[in-house]
């Protein structure tokens, strides 16, 4: 770059009610609650059996929140609704959370717009530790996780912890190191996981549609787990907005402005790839939503984390639970089909509206 | 297991190793029905044996790493007076039925069939989207389509029995949670043709129908007699059950049940070599040298003129000889009542000039206009 | 204000600074000069706590550098470097706003006192046109501004800066420099600035430090520094080429 560069043309003006949105981080969460509360009632009141919305309500009311009332509805609409399609919800809701959540942290910790939370390999050792599960004959229960579960958990976090390692993360000035580092790791696994999947036999639909992301199998022992450590992880990373605010320039910067960067990348990459860890083992891999999502945010509100994180939550969570609830009305598509399809076009025209003020 | 059940168990086993007498010499491959003989209880009928029960059972050599307890059979005393009951299926689980199941539902085709077999056809409420036979069957609400449980489905038909299919088949997490539910999930996974008759007296115990089921089985154990009669003094040829053909080549697995159903037929069956793959590398097959190929693909067009065609294969005994026969897969290898259809089939291809009437079921592919 | 004592520094084989000694007075602007790799970005970052030395000490306000806790360390200190990467679309004034980093509530984020210290930084550096804009859009010379900014509104008292006018047309290098003057001499913050332009140095620094193979060579005025001898000792130029700064 030759010193004395012109200034780059003005960006074109962004249409108003962006820019008004901006500065109202308040509204777009009430906005965002609001269609959270709608995504639930929705994903309750929707399915396959079709149950008239008031015994939705009504099985609801009286089953949470204590209302009195005959009960004219059918046991089977109350199953369906509170063991069924409850936790199926829930989970989706939390899942999107998590990896909204996880995919912006990633993106400020490695100062990479194109990092999602399965960046480090996360994704390849959760699918080698599934399809490993699949593959070894042990049945295997606790607390309605199964081997699967247990194995593409571990999974995910081994994989993390290998290439902290093999990255060595000690000095500064090592993302680009992080970033291969991960990519090979996850070549890696993705070859064992082609391996494991060669030897499977019969079980390969098994892992085939566990790649692919469902909810289908979300049961209220999955909740009872999974929640806790979702919730652990998402509270250790928003009260650090700050610090993320602190990384936006670099950790040298970050640094010189009293952040304690070798700790908090760590707290951070942890409490980041144990939520994903959790969302895959609760759903199998689900893409697109933890980099979109943040992006989505990111143009509304900016880079500011105290906006970016909490909303990246609300939105992701929602967008989830829509997502699912398109993917099981027609008959079960695998629901990572359905957040590329649906949120594809969504962004593209968000870029195209504000053209040239967002750079990938 | 709960503790009375484990308690009538013991006595029961008692009673058998007592009572129990061998059954007539059965072929090396063969195994009699597992029929305990046991004395006839209380209306309350308690499960029986588990593998290493009763002396009459054959241990099934089967590579599979899941137990495969043998299904349990009730005395055929007194007909649909024997709820509840309780019975232990293919995954050695034992399932109670507190009465005579009016909704069925099942998750496999092979199941659905047996059940109409069985005269419960009537009682199907919810199928899988692949139920083809008998016709009726298709009628049903498909509860599975692809590989996909419908769970909302099932919780609304209710049914007071599901059936399931073993090693994934159906996903186990899915039995699981309708168990959870509290529905009663009996799960299915012959792996041997023993095997297929004993999970078709499983069904009809589980439903009430037990004389039924011992009927099918009594004509499934003639014809199978028959077969392997009419084979058993035949040259047994090296044969190749071609399963599919892109994009590699899948023939049967060491020791599975299409490789089973071949040597019942007369045949020496080339396998894979290993007891998991389905895979054959060409190499081998050549190695091998398939006197006769079977093709189980040609339901999905596959027929012999094709097969001399590929390259490499011209050199095979089989195809030198033309010795290339269609076969429909379906009754060859879903474990179901046409099963003994099925080996009569497969028979016949291997062995065209024996002693035996041809399939009363199945298709024909690849039917060749008669030359006037 | 900063006390260097006798400080070394080695990258393997190499001595990058050897028993370097500098002692900086409150709201003196000193610059630090030197061919390539006479050790100005080391010492600078030994300062700044991103380096540790083998062996010597810095003291700020008397106290050593390791005693003081990072956030307290940058209420005091500031650090611009020579450029910013800015990886997502970031205003101005967000820009300006981490520099509060230090100061503001940990979950709460800025408070009044911080937004006005962000105000009064952004209007203290001249910047205020540039509001709303994206940094990522700026030049060169308005980012390098918006950074220096983003110190100012650190509050810091001490303002080290690597290579500032690297990169940026003539009409914004004198800006920076200008303006590191001004808060010198108006607000009091002490400066030291590694500078690699020795004529632009010499206008603006009443005090300049000539390094050499990880040693000082010259500490004083631009004059008494900048000898023709020395520059064409040290730098192995005609002297002419340099104008030094007479007065």
């Amino acid at each position: 770059m030759s010193a004395g560069v012109a200034a780059r043309p003005r960006s074109a003006a962004r249409p108003a009610w962006l820019e008004a949105l901006r500065h109202r981080p308040l509204l777009l969460a009430v906005t965002g609650l609001v269609a959270l509360a709608f995504a639930l009632v929705a994903g309750l009141a929707l399915g396959n059996v079709s149950i008239p919305i008031g015994d939705t309500v009504a099985i609801i009311g009286h089953n949470l929140l204590g209302w009195p009332a005959e009960v004219t509805w059918a046991a089977s609409a109350e199953t369906i609704v509170l063991e069924l399609r409850l936790p199926r919800v829930i989970t989706a809701m939390a899942v999107g959370a998590a990896l909204s959540l996880a995919g912006a942290t990633f993106q400020g910790l490695l100062r990479n717009p194109l990092a999602d939370p399965y960046v480090l390999g996360t994704a390849s050792g959760a699918a080698l530790g599934a399809a490993i599960a699949l593959l070894v004959p042990v049945q295997f229960a606790l607390l309605g996780f199964g081997l699967l579960h247990v194995l593409a958990f571990t999974g995910a976090l081994l994989a993390v912890a290998v290439v902290y390692r093999v990255s060595r993360l000690g000095g500064l000035n090592s993302l680009t190191s992080v970033l291969l580092t991960g990519y090979a790791i996850g070549s890696l696994l993705a070859a064992g996981l082609a391996m494991t999947m060669y030897l499977s036999g019969s079980n390969l639909r098994q892992i085939f549609f566990y790649l692919l992301g469902s909810f289908s199998l979300a049961s209220w022992p999955q909740v009872v787990v999974g929640l806790p450590i979702i919730a652990i992880g998402s509270v250790v990373i928003l009260s650090r907005a700050r610090i993320l605010n602190g990384l936006l320039l670099g950790e040298e910067t970050a640094a010189h402005l009293g952040i304690d960067v070798r700790r908090e990348r760590l707290l951070l990459l942890g409490a980041a790839t144990l939520i994903t860890a959790a969302a895959v083992a609760l759903s199998g891999l689900i893409g697109f939503v933890g980099l979109v999502i943040p992006h989505l945010v990111r143009l509304v509100v900016g880079p500011n984390a105290r906006s970016l994180l909490p909303l990246s939550v609300i939105y992701g969570a929602a967008f989830m639970a829509v997502a699912d609830l398109i993917a099981r009305i027609p008959g079960e598509l695998p629901v990572g089909i359905v957040t590329a399809i649906i949120g594809a076009p969504f962004f593209l025209y968000l870029l195209r509206t504000n053209r040239a003020g967002y750079q990938l | 297991m709960n503790t009375r059940t484990i308690g009538i168990a013991s006595a029961l086993l008692a009673l058998v190793l007592l009572g129990c007498q061998a059954p007539p010499a059965a072929t090396p491959t063969m195994a009699p029905t597992q029929t305990s003989q046991a004395p006839t209880e209380a209306p309350t009928v308690a499960p029986t044996s588990s593998p290493t029960a009763s002396p009459t059972d054959e241990p099934t050599a089967s590579p599979t790493t899941e137990p495969t307890a043998s299904s349990t059979v009730e005395p055929t005393a007194s007909p649909q007076a024997q709820f509840p009951r309780t019975v232990v299926d293919d995954e050695g689980t034992s399932v109670t039925i507190e009465s005579e199941p009016q909704s069925i539902v099942s998750l496999t085709p092979a199941n659905t069939e047996t059940l109409f077999a069985l005269g419960a056809g009537d009682r199907l409420t919810g199928g899988t989207d692949f139920d083809d036979y008998p016709p009726e069957a298709a009628a049903a609400p498909d509860v599975v389509v692809q590989v996909e449980v419908l769970t909302e489905q099932i919780v609304d038909i209710d049914p007071d029995l599901i059936l399931a299919g073993g090693n994934n088949f159906t996903p186990p997490a899915e039995i699981q949670r309708l168990r959870d539910l509290g529905f009663p999930v009996v799960v299915t996974y012959p792996e041997t043709v023993d095997e297929v008759l004993a999970d078709i007296e499983l069904v009809g115990a589980a439903v009430g129908a037990d004389e039924e089921a011992a009927t099918i089985v009594a004509a499934m154990e003639e014809r199978i007699a028959q077969v392997t009669d009419a084979v058993a003094d035949l040259p047994q040829p090296r044969v190749f059950y071609e399963i599919g053909y892109l994009p590699d080549i899948y023939g049967p697995a060491d020791d599975s049940f299409t490789a089973d159903m071949v040597s019942l037929a007369g045949g020496e069956p080339i396998t894979t070599g290993d007891p998991v793959s389905f895979v054959i590398p060409l190499e081998r097959l050549v190695d091998e040298d398939p006197e006769i190929i079977v093709l189980g693909d040609a339901a999905y067009g596959v027929c012999p003129d094709s097969v001399a065609e590929r390259p490499g294969w011209d050199e095979m005994t089989a195809v030198a000889n033309d010795a290339i026969v269609p076969v429909d897969d379906i009754i060859v290898t879903r474990p179901a009542p046409r099963l003994g259809e099925g080996l009569a089939a497969l028979a016949l291809a291997i062995h065209p000039d024996a002693d035996l009437a041809p399939p009363t079921a199945g298709t024909s592919y690849c039917e060749v206009p008669a030359t006037p | 204000m900063l006390e260097v004592r006798s400080l070394s520094v080695s990258y393997g084989a190499r001595q990058a600074l050897d028993a370097v000694d500098l002692a900086v007075q409150p709201a003196e602007m000193v610059g630090l000069l030197g061919p390539n790799g006479a050790g100005k970005s080391t010492l600078l970052r030994v300062v700044s706590g991103t380096l540790r030395a083998a062996s010597g000490a810095v003291l700020i306000d008397g106290v050593p550098l390791d005693e003081y806790e990072r956030p307290a360390l940058a209420r005091l200190m500031a650090v611009v470097p020579g450029q910013t990467l800015v990886p997502f679309a970031m205003r101005v004034e967000e820009l300006v706003a981490l520099g509060r980093l230090p100061h503001e509530h940990p979950l709460l984020g800025p408070r009044v006192a911080d937004r006005a210290a962000i105000d009064v930084a952004i209007e203290r550096v001249g910047i205020g046109h540039l509001r709303g804009r994206d940094v990522r859009e700026l030049s060169l010379g308005e980012r390098q501004l918006a950074v220096v900014a983003m110190a100012v509104a650190q509050g810091a008292r001490l303002l080290l800066l690597d290579e500032p006018t690297v990169h940026l047309d003539l009409h914004h290098q004198v800006a920076v420099m200008e303006l590191l003057r001004d808060l010198a001499v108006r607000d009091g913050v002490t400066v030291l600035a590694v500078m690699h332009d020795v004529s632009l140095a010499s206008h603006f620094f009443p005090r300049l430090v000539l390094l050499a193979d990880g040693r000082v060579v010259a500490d004083g005025t631009p004059r008494d520094v900048l000898t023709p001898e020395r520059v064409r000792e040290i730098y192995r130029i005609d002297p002419a080429l340099v104008a030094v700064a007479q007065g």
